[in-house]
């Protein structure tokens, strides 16, 4: 049976897809190098046309992958699991439908909610990262977003859908170079 | 020094050395849990422990983390801060990967004690003379001079259509461009650690429309290319200006394919020469010699070329020469060069070394008397380059 997904065909006017892969997420969670193989894999894919392509892949890489974790760690065994990266000038936009429970998906909203909030005054999405770091336990779902932020000044929207949920994060990485 | 191999993880290691307190951590890091990685936690521990003073924590070579592991790690680093404060900690970043300076760079504003150093921000000791401004004009022209001799020789080492090939050292990338204009490969980075290089060469490429040449930032002596990528890795006029060539040629030997070629051009710039005044000519070249050697650049590899590819570990090793002279195209072009190596050899170079007036007189004169043989009617001159490749054996 061909997965369901979920994409935003508004964006799609927006941005140009450059690559996606739809697998079951019963299939995506029976192995945790899935996330590496395919952060690896679609940043390599998509950064050849970039003006300093191992820098752009590499950094690509290392913000999908927290992405595709995040998404490995919902532990929802059902459904269907899609990844796409499209593209818009300098900005890469990863898109990831999966499924999800219900305390998850509220917990994905506080998360985007509080980077949202923090967007708007100067500095504080930062010194929220900088505390979660000299926390004694490992990092949780919204430092993780958080980092993203921070890091690689992405934008994270999140949208629910009937059986689904898509995280959508948008990397200003493409104009980067050494 | 300790090392701890990881058989579920393969791409990552780490090592501690004692003697230079230094803990390293390379290649990816993406553990699912913690418990992954405590023998390198545990390591890096007992690392801390046994030392005193500074303790340095390498990640250059370290090109992805999870923030799993970075959480790990880098708490482990601040608890000891608070367990030692008789220490400090020096993380060692490399500015090529692109990520590890600023997220490392955090933990100092958490722990004041850390601090963050990029080893790679001089490390090159020639190509301060080299790269800026006013030599780039003349290292178009050198390119398009001994073009006309290497378009034929390439193909006789590993040259062809639609290979995967890196240029490393490629400075202002002229020679990819060619190579991608006539050769027709279907992949070709080429690298160079001189920021200003490589911007001059995407404008060049977004100028003329050359498409399809990938132009990387990145440190020859560690390439952040994954293992035998490359049917062709190159490396012109650029082994002989670094202080530790056997270094590249390691990780060239690295990145290219089980039966690739790695081609390396080199000069002996002592026997470049001229007629007439053949006598001064050759008094000045053997002088530039010295004063490469006296910054620690072999200006003299060429014919040692073979030699440093047979103890890379090459098999089939080819080597060959040849003169580019002022009969090759329009004279001028050869005087243009040797203006410009006067200018900034004889300058900067000389005078950096403290040379007398007297000298820097007679060794401008040496210049002066090869572009003389150059534009002169009956006159010859020459800048002989040394080429040589060898195989990787399968």
């Amino acid at each position: 049976m061909p997965p369901k997904t979920a994409h935003n065909n508004l964006a799609e006017l927006d941005f140009r897809m450059m690559v996606q892969i739809d697998m079951e997420m019963t299939t995506f969670n029976s192995n945790w190098t899935h996330c590496d193989y395919i952060s690896t894999y679609l940043a390599r894919t998509v950064s050849h046309n970039r003006p300093d392509s191992v820098l752009f892949a590499n950094l690509l890489s290392s913000a999908l992958n927290e992405l595709l974790e995040i998404t490995f760690r919902t532990r929802h065994s059902g459904g269907t699991f899609g990844c796409s990266v499209s593209r818009r000038n300098h900005v890469d936009r990863i898109e990831l439908t999966f499924t999800c429970g219900e305390d998850e998906r509220r917990s994905f909203e506080h998360a985007v909610t509080r980077i949202q909030a923090g967007a708007v005054e100067a500095g504080a999405v930062e010194a929220d990262y900088i505390s979660s770091l000299s926390r004694e336990v490992g990092p949780g779902r919204d430092m993780l977003l958080l980092e993203l932020v921070v890091s690689y000044k992405a934008q994270v929207r999140f949208d629910t859908y009937d059986d689904s949920v898509k995280l959508v994060v948008d990397l200003p990485l493409g104009g980067l170079t050494h | 020094m300790t090392a701890v191999p990881f058989t579920n993880s393969p791409p990552f290691k780490v090592q501690f050395d004692s003697s230079n307190q230094e803990f390293a951590i390379s290649g990816s890091v993406r553990p699912r849990s913690v418990d992954e990685i405590v023998p390198s936690l545990t390591l890096l521990r007992e690392a801390i422990d046994s030392v005193s003073g500074v303790f340095y924590l390498n990640v250059r070579r370290l090109s992805q983390m999870n923030n799993t592991a970075f959480h790990a790690f880098t708490h482990l680093l601040v608890d000891a801060c608070q367990a030692r404060p008789d220490m400090s900690f020096v993380v060692i970043t490399s500015s090529v990967v692109g990520w590890t300076t600023q997220k490392f760079g955090r933990l100092s504003r958490i722990e004041p004690a850390i601090r963050v150093e990029e080893y790679d921000a001089d490390f090159y000791p020639g190509q301060s003379f080299l790269e800026e401004g006013g030599f780039i004009p003349v290292l178009r022209t050198q390119t398009k001079m001994t073009w006309r001799h290497e378009c034929n020789i390439l193909p006789r080492h590993g040259m062809r259509e639609g290979i995967t090939m890196a240029d490393i050292c490629c400075g202002i990338g002229d020679f990819a461009a060619l190579v991608q204009k006539e050769f027709k490969p279907a992949r070709i980075v080429a690298l160079d650690h001189s920021r200003s290089s490589l911007a001059y060469a995407r404008q060049v490429a977004a100028d003329f429309n050359i498409r399809g040449v990938e132009y990387i930032y990145g440190d020859a002596s560690e390439m952040m290319f994954e293992d035998n990528q490359f049917d062709l890795v190159t490396c012109r006029h650029s082994l002989q200006i670094f202080d530790r060539p056997t270094l590249i040629l390691r990780e060239m030997y690295r990145i290219c394919k089980p039966g690739g070629r790695v081609y390396i051009t080199n000069e002996k710039i002592s026997q470049c020469l001229g007629e007439p005044h053949g006598e001064s000519i050759e008094w000045t070249y053997d002088e530039l010699a010295k004063l490469f050697a006296h910054f620690k650049m072999d200006l003299e590899m060429g014919p040692k070329n073979r030699h440093y590819l047979m103890d890379a570990g090459f098999d089939d090793v080819r080597a060959e020469s040849f003169m580019v002279t002022n009969l090759d195209g329009d004279p001028q072009d050869f005087a243009d060069v040797i203006q410009a190596w006067e200018d900034t050899f004889a300058g900067e170079m000389s005078n950096k070394r403290g040379d007398s007036p007297e000298f820097v007189e007679r060794f401008r004169r040496g210049f002066q008397d090869h572009i003389f043989a150059a534009l002169h009617p009956k006159g010859y001159a020459g800048w002989p380059v040394w080429v040589a490749s060898g195989r990787k054996p399968l």
